[in-house]
């Protein structure tokens, strides 16, 4: 697999050249064959029109035109912002919560055990559960009304407010796997210059802004490049729970790429939509990563 | 870099692969053995898993069923398959566009000789066979059948004194009597099975606009339309409703009494049953009568599900031999014992009483079968009808905004198609 | 903040989030005939286990087991070490534009999985690899290298790199500093890749559908969605314990490797 003993001729500079890609060699192989060939698929798609029978004929960029032409396309990028906006505040926000507050707290595994649980769950289970919470008269209705709130809104139906319902239950699942991730972040952080901070007398917000945060950037950024990754996706919680619905209310564009794509047959628009959707998340993940990544140097 | 362009040349020689045309497999020409069926209607499964016991003594074959719950990637694997050598000896399909968009690609094979058989032994009403006809010739053969009817709570019905209406006034005397009880009369939803009230109402009040809809003679703009909205939607403001953003299973609905009526297929006994209601007692079916009086037939929602073979299988042959033995009476009547859903073959034995009398009734001279509105209109309208009837239920208002919109899709859609 | 405050504060949000488990339970324990939506909250009756049978019984689940069990183990094993190796290359290595190659490796999670379908069955069902279990631990192992190379890259960073130095001076080839030095010191990060990928796969649905018909190869959850469908099949309580069956492996794994991030500031230290 690996070249290790590779002479290096052409540069004495870089010994581990050769050996370096060797060991990532692997990884870009899978993702490419496995991951980066469809989406050559895909991009052609796009510049065709193709109903999923016969032969793709080829269009330009029409599909693009249409695509930015449709009113509803606007709608479906704002309800992807607002997913964007809500994952990064709220199951970001809680999963560092608890991992700060579960860290080095006797018992702290076991405290963070029921953040999990969701994460373990299988989708299908979960899809079912909170359609029951929040339907019209479900479990949340009941239990509010048992506390006499009766004049409740109608949580599915309501625009925006069924995006942002959708946003906590998917948080329900997710804050688990972003407290897990902060938990290893703050286990790599070295003990000297923590133990140096609490000689010092720091404690609370002040160790956790001076030492804690900086040294939590490499873990931070896995989670919130994630989380941004994640929500421009979002699709099953949508799929599962409103269909986008009512109407296209609370459509994201990854729920409107499949329409277009596995409803509508249209494969060239659906196509479209995914290139635009994987440009831009691309282009988010790019500019984030490589600015929290360089900080990180200077550190 | 070297290693940079080999990724690079991996991709292209595969693009061209993919984009290089063709598959499907050559006929084995067998006519026994097992065969790979593909289905959407994956909670079947069991039951087609039961009929292989009679399938394989009466015809030696046993289908290998392959169950796919979602019914649009359904369609797009199905579509995809053509061009693999997987494609399919046997699949389930929808009639109206989708079929014929398969038939006009030359795609599906041709089962007219098996329809001719079946029709001269009386095994299938020949008036069904015009679903399955194009340019004269048949395809695919029926594998299920559904009448969209009026399901009810018996006991909700007796407490009330009422029954089962034979005119629409009735219904809605019904509807009215209900409602002073606190009784929510029918259900609804707001997502995806949002239109059988509006197909209720168009076909019901005029077969021919119901028609002219799908064939894009009639605009949904149209007065008679618009008129027909503005009663659904003063029933809506009536109360008339079951919640739109109720998420609970129709079948619990009906019994726990969220609501007295459901408009729905026939294959809804398998799932009341489950829900622990006893057919006949606990919950009982009517036709819904025209909402026209003069119309000289009650129009009956029918949803008929196709069962296909791929013209290119390499299990043509075989497939086409399930098909022959499907439409027998030995078929249907062990497949209704399996399904428990009426049965298309009229010499079939049906197990559920109330199927059997269903399948007699619509079959009689007072009633005609129109397709339903999910297949006899083309896609891309119905996924735009369906957003704005939900949108619609949401909020129930001036229907002409959500028409146009459904409309200037329409409008693109029959442009398209000259 | 004191300890008990930060206990306490975790048993409340804990306890929140434990309701909807807590639903799922008891309205997973109702017998189908008698369900209703009207009581969410209180426990009825107790068919569990009918249900769960019923479920066994209507998804033919018992076959997939195996199968989704070698899925879970082998290709999140394979991609946490892929993963790692190209972390070690591009932090401990300082493999050339190093942050290109993390982007390419990355770039595999960006984009809709929904959108690669269709090709991915038409290149399997060209290549044999359709229905196999070889094609499955494949694409398992495709999706989950770029989240672990992610998370090794970042946290391999962590580790100061006269570690990999001083190995260097021992006269430690790559490889062995590699698999001896920054593995062990990975470990609970490993770890945790290793669980939160099992269950994503365990719990996989469309690559599973696409890729696969046998009931050997299908994986577990795509045999458990198809029970259910607007024409009839499982009753809610039903599907519900059927989706409980399923998870219990998961939160039994997250259970078992609890102690892994229990170690406090074990590691980074060197």
């Amino acid at each position: 697999m690996t070249s290790d003993k590779t002479p290096t001729v052409k540069a004495p500079k870089d010994p581990y050249r050769w050996s370096a890609l060797g060991f990532i060699a692997p990884g870009v192989l899978f993702v490419a064959v496995l991951l980066y060939l469809p989406l050559l698929w895909t991009t052609f798609l796009s510049l065709t029109e193709y109903n999923g029978l016969g032969d793709p004929e080829w269009v330009g960029v029409e599909n693009y035109v249409e695509m930015f032409d449709d009113p509803q396309f606007l709608g479906s990028v704002f309800n992807t912002l607002l997913w964007v906006v809500g994952t990064l505040l709220v199951p970001v926000g809680i999963g560092l919560g608890v991992a700060l507050l579960t860290w080095n707290l006797a018992g702290g595994s076991w405290l963070r055990l029921p953040f999990l649980i969701p994460y373990a769950l299988s989708g299908i289970g979960v899809a079912v559960i909170w359609s029951f919470i929040l339907g019209g008269d479900g479990a949340l209705d009941q239990a509010l009304a048992a506390f006499g709130i009766v004049d409740t809104p109608r949580w599915l139906v309501d625009a925006p407010l069924n995006t942002v319902v959708m946003i906590l239950a998917t948080a329900w699942q997710g804050v688990g796997v972003n407290a897990l991730l902060f938990t290893i972040g703050l286990q790599s952080i070295p003990k000297e210059p923590l133990e140096a901070a609490r000689m010092d007398g720091a404690t609370g917000l002040r160790l956790f802004r001076s030492i804690l945060w900086p040294m939590l950037r490499p873990l931070t950024a896995v989670v919130v490049g994630l989380s941004i990754v994640a929500s421009l996706k979002t699709f099953d919680i949508v799929q599962g729970m409103t269909k986008g619905g009512p109407g296209r209310e609370s459509e994201t564009l990854a729920l409107t790429m499949y329409k277009e794509t596995f409803v509508n047959s249209e494969y060239g628009l659906g196509s479209a939509i995914a290139v635009f959707l994987t440009v831009v998340t691309l282009a988010a993940a790019i500019l984030y990563l490589r600015e929290q990544l360089s900080r990180k140097h200077e550190a | 870099m070297r290693t940079r362009k080999i990724p690079l040349a991996v991709a292209l020689a595969a693009g061209l692969v993919l984009t290089a045309c063709g598959g499907g497999g050559e006929d084995d020409g067998a006519t026994t053995g097992t065969l790979d069926f593909y289905t959407n209607k994956a909670a079947w499964e069991p039951d087609f898993d039961e009929l292989n016991a009679t399938s394989e003594s009466d015809a030696d074959i046993t289908l290998n069923t392959t169950g796919y719950s979602d019914a649009d990637q359904y369609d797009a694997f199905i579509k995809q398959s053509f061009r693999t050598d997987k494609s399919p000896g046997l699949f389930t399909w929808q009639t109206g566009p989708s079929l014929a968009e398969l038939v006009d690609e030359g795609l599906v094979a041709e089962t007219t000789d098996i329809w001719t058989e079946a029709v001269d032994e009386g095994w299938v009403a020949a008036d069904m066979r015009e679903a399955y006809t194009f340019d004269g010739k048949q395809y695919c053969v029926p594998m299920n059948i559904a009448y969209w009817v009026m399901y009810y709570n018996k006991h909700v019905f007796e407490e009330q004194g009422l029954e089962e209406p034979t005119t629409w006034a009735e219904l809605d005397a019904i509807a009215e009597r209900l409602t002073e009880a606190g009784i929510t009369p029918y259900y609804q939803t707001s997502t995806l099975f949002t239109f059988p009230w509006f197909q209720q109402l168009v076909a019901g009040t005029d077969p021919e606009l119901y028609n002219g809809l799908a064939t894009g003679e009639v605009q949904y703009t149209d007065p008679r339309i618009v008129a027909i909205m503005e009663t659904w939607r003063d029933q809506q403001e009536a109360g008339w409703f079951s919640d739109a953003g109720s998420t609970v299973d129709p079948a619990v609905g009906l019994k726990q009494g969220d609501f007295a009526m459901i408009n729905f297929g026939s294959f809804f006994n398998g799932s009341l049953d489950g829900a622990g209601m006893v057919s006949g007692e606990d919950y009982d079916m009517f036709v819904i009568p025209a909402v026209n009086p003069d119309l000289a037939k009650t129009p009956v929602a029918v949803e008929s599900g196709p069962l296909c073979v791929a013209e290119n299988s390499s299990q043509k042959t075989l497939g086409l031999a399930y098909s022959e033995w499907w439409m027998s009476p030995e078929a249907q009547t062990a497949w209704s014992e399996a399904r428990g859903d009426v049965a298309f073959n009229p010499k079939a034995t049906v197990a559920d009483p109330m199927l059997e009398e269903l399948g007699t009734t619509v079959s009689g001279d007072d009633y005609e079968l129109y397709d339903r509105y999910y297949e006899a209109t083309p896609t891309p309208i119905l996924t735009v009808a369906l957003e704005q009837f939900g949108a619609f239920i949401a909020d129930p208002g001036d229907p002409l905004p959500y028409l146009e919109t459904i409309q200037a899709e329409a409008d693109d859609y029959w442009a398209d198609q000259e | 903040m004191s300890r008990v405050i930060r206990t306490g504060v975790l048993i409340v949000l804990g306890l929140i989030w434990l309701l909807p488990v807590y639903l799922l339970l008891i309205n997973a324990a109702k017998a189908p005939e008698t369900f209703t939506t009207a009581e969410s909250w209180r426990p009825t009756d107790f068919s569990l286990f009918g249900n769960i049978a019923e479920a066994m019984r209507l998804s033919g689940l018992g076959e997939s087991v195996a199968s989704t069990l070698l899925y879970a183990v082998v290709s999140p094993a394979i991609a946490v070490l892929i993963g790692s190796a190209a972390g070690f290359a591009i932090v401990a290595l300082r493999l050339r534009h190093g942050f290109a190659w993390f982007v390419a490796i990355f770039g595999g999670t960006v984009f809709p999985l929904q959108m690669i379908l269709l090709p991915m069955f038409d290149a399997y069902s060209r290549t044999g690899l359709f229905d196999t279990r070889t094609g499955m631990v494949i694409v398992y192992t495709a999706i989950s290298v770029p989240f672990s190379a992610f998370v090794m890259r970042n946290f391999f960073t962590g580790i100061a790199h006269n570690v990999f130095e001083a190995a260097v001076l021992d006269g430690a080839s790559t490889l062995r500093i590699f698999t001896r030095v920054y593995l062990p010191m990975a470990s609970s990060a490993l770890v945790a890749i290793f669980i939160l990928q099992a269950t994503f796969i365990w719990n996989d649905f469309l690559l599973g559908l696409t890729l696969s018909q046998s009931d050997t190869v299908r994986p577990i959850v795509t045999s458990l969605a198809g029970m259910q469908s607007t024409y009839g099949g499982a009753q809610m309580s039903t599907v519900l314990a059927g989706g409980l069956l399923v998870s219990l492996p998961t939160v039994v794994l997250f259970l078992c490797t609890q102690k892994f991030f229990a170690r406090g500031l074990a590691l980074g230290q060197y």
